[in-house]
């Protein structure tokens, strides 16, 4: 056999899982369309009481914004201090370990934890709030890493511009560095917001219920969410496939729609850093 | 006005080590309700075989059992998918078509873990009890193959990054000998980013372990160890799920519940070590030159 059949049969070899999970992708996508038939604006828009899904559709964006709103700041502000701040020694690298941990606790327990610190140690219950905070702790490793990674791209001679004109290190940063690398920013939390849309053991315990009077009033009270829903749906209802397939439709095009908006914007400002020019 | 610059860095660094007093407190909080059937069962709470809502017995192992198996199982599909996916698009793909298909798998990782059960059980169990004869198809081998698509993202996402950046003058050496491009793969790329490759894996692993809603939903959800114990076809029970289907009905501060967070706590350290075993991989990669600039 020459080297180039041989070359051949291993590109082929290795196309062949390419091409598998290519597949796995479009069959998942071919199943779920099956249920665009039942998607109407009628069902998107009617109460939970009479048959819509229209209070889990507000209560999921609801925990994911509310989520985004506690992640976002924490993890910046963590960023920040890792590139720009933290000196490479010891604690940093725990910091760094750490982040990674977080990032790799499983969904379950990290809702076991948020039932038992957010919703009973501190007294939140199961509702809207002990959802965000149980939340935010999935995206914050996120945010911390996409930020970290649109910092790096700043170029150093934007804040050292500012620290010549004699200002403070916060306060070129916050005026150069932060501002440089809002777009990377906005995109890790959209990614956040996506990581965690389809996430059900997290609020499992924490703040979803099967069904609520309208949308919650306050943060305090519990919330109805796509993913809980069709979790308990399936689960433990048994409730007739068609509906379901809306549900899980919709839920797939919430989050796969943040996931697409934040790889678009991603590729884009890779590409296009006027600076980098 | 001018801000003073310590209290805006004590507060920068409270925010970074957020992620330390989390996980912290995840211990002590997780360790702290299970405490109870952790202190009555002693060792028997791990290597106990039988766990028995009714007769309030727990011994866990079955469900660590049921887990390794389901996760062991999911890693034999997901690392020829994963490691081939990677290689292929890093070093095969004509460079046009990279982008797009690392959307499509960075998109397969974002579909919700609840959407792979529903499909998993709706699709994919029905075929495995008509093509094995079985009567129901919520089994080990499901729940490996649903994990399998869910994992490989992460195996990709890790050693497709390392195997990125292995430095272009290495490959270009490799290409003036006059080595093939194949040949320049396997003697150059895959000896330098094999630990990647095998933090990928870990990672894949410790991501199968903690995944929930799609296992519970396909594995059949049986406390019992297989017979034989390899037997793929039968149902298992993995701890992720035990956890999912009785916290609702465990009453605070009973034996049940404490057995639940005894669950979570093992759950928690194994991740914890396989997750920074996984770390230390890579950065010990870094740090030997492997993907030095």
């Amino acid at each position: 056999m020459t080297t180039k059949t041989k070359e051949t049969i291993f590109f082929v070899a290795l196309g062949v899982p390419t091409v598998i999970c290519l597949l796995a992708f479009f069959w998942v996508l071919y199943l779920l369309s099956s249920g665009i038939g039942t998607l109407n604006w009628t069902l998107l828009t009617t109460s939970a009481l009479k048959g819509g899904i229209f209070e889990m559709i507000v209560g999921t964006i609801y925990l994911l914004l509310g989520a985004a709103g506690v992640a976002g700041p924490i993890g910046v502000l963590a960023a920040v201090y890792l590139v720009e701040y933290a000196p490479s020694g010891r604690i940093t690298r725990i910091i760094d370990q750490a982040i990674n941990n977080l990032a790799g606790v499983p969904s379950i327990v990290i809702g076991l934890f948020g039932y038992t610190f957010f919703s009973r140690q501190l007294g939140l219950g199961v509702s809207l709030a002990a959802g965000w905070l149980t939340l935010s702790l999935m995206m914050l490793p996120i945010v911390i890493r996409g930020t970290e990674e649109a910092l790096k791209m700043v170029p150093p001679s934007f804040k050292e511009a500012a620290l010549a004109l004699g200002t403070t290190k916060w306060r070129a940063i916050s005026a150069t560095s932060i501002p440089a690398a809002a777009p990377g920013i906005v995109t890790s939390v959209i990614l956040g917001i996506a990581r965690v849309a389809g996430e059900t053991a997290a609020i499992l315990f924490t703040s979803c219920v099967l069904i609520t009077r309208g949308l919650p009033k306050s943060p305090f009270e519990p919330v109805m969410a796509l993913a809980y829903n069709l979790f308990v749906q399936i689960v433990a209802l048994g409730e007739p496939a068609q509906r379901v397939f809306g549900t899980a439709l919709v839920l797939f095009l919430i989050v796969a729609s943040f996931a697409i908006v934040a790889i678009i914007l991603r590729t884009y400002y890779r590409r296009r850093q006027p600076w980098l020019r | 006005m001018r801000i003073k610059e310590q209290p805006i860095e004590a507060v920068l660094f409270l925010c970074a080590s957020f992620s330390i007093i989390i996980l912290l407190l995840m211990l002590l909080f997780v360790a702290r309700e299970g405490a109870l059937a952790l202190s009555k069962f002693g060792a028997n709470f791990i290597i106990g075989q039988i766990w028995d809502t009714n007769a309030n017995l727990y011994g866990a192992f079955p469900l660590i059992y049921s887990s390794l198996m389901v996760a062991l199982g999911a890693l034999t599909i997901a690392i020829p998918l994963g490691l081939g996916t990677s290689i292929f698009i890093a070093e095969i793909l004509p460079f046009s078509l990279r982008d797009p298909i690392k959307a499509i798998i960075e998109l397969l990782a974002s579909i919700p873990s609840v959407i792979y059960g529903f499909i998993g059980i709706i699709f994919l169990a029905p075929l495995i009890a008509s093509v094995f004869g079985l009567f129901s198809g919520a089994t080990a081998l499901t729940a490996s193959i649903v994990l399998a698509i869910m994992s490989v993202p992460t195996i990709v996402g890790v050693s497709g990054e390392i195997i990125s950046a292995v430095p272009k003058d290495y490959k270009e050496a490799s290409f003036a000998l006059g080595a093939t491009k194949w040949q320049t793969i396997r003697n150059v790329v895959l000896p330098i980013s094999k630990s990647g490759m095998l933090a990928g894996v870990m990672l894949g692993f410790g991501r199968a372990v903690g995944e929930t809603v799609a296992v519970l939903m396909v594995a059949g959800n049986v406390a019992r160890i297989p017979m034989p114990f390899y037997n793929v076809l039968a149902p298992v029970y993995p701890i992720t799920s035990v956890i999912a289907m009785q916290m609702g009905e465990a009453a605070v501060g009973s034996l049940e519940y404490s057995a639940l967070f005894g669950l979570g706590l093992i759950l928690f350290i194994f991740t914890f070590i396989v997750n920074t075993l996984a770390d230390v991989v890579v950065r010990r990669e870094r740090k030997t030159g492997g993907a030095k600039k």
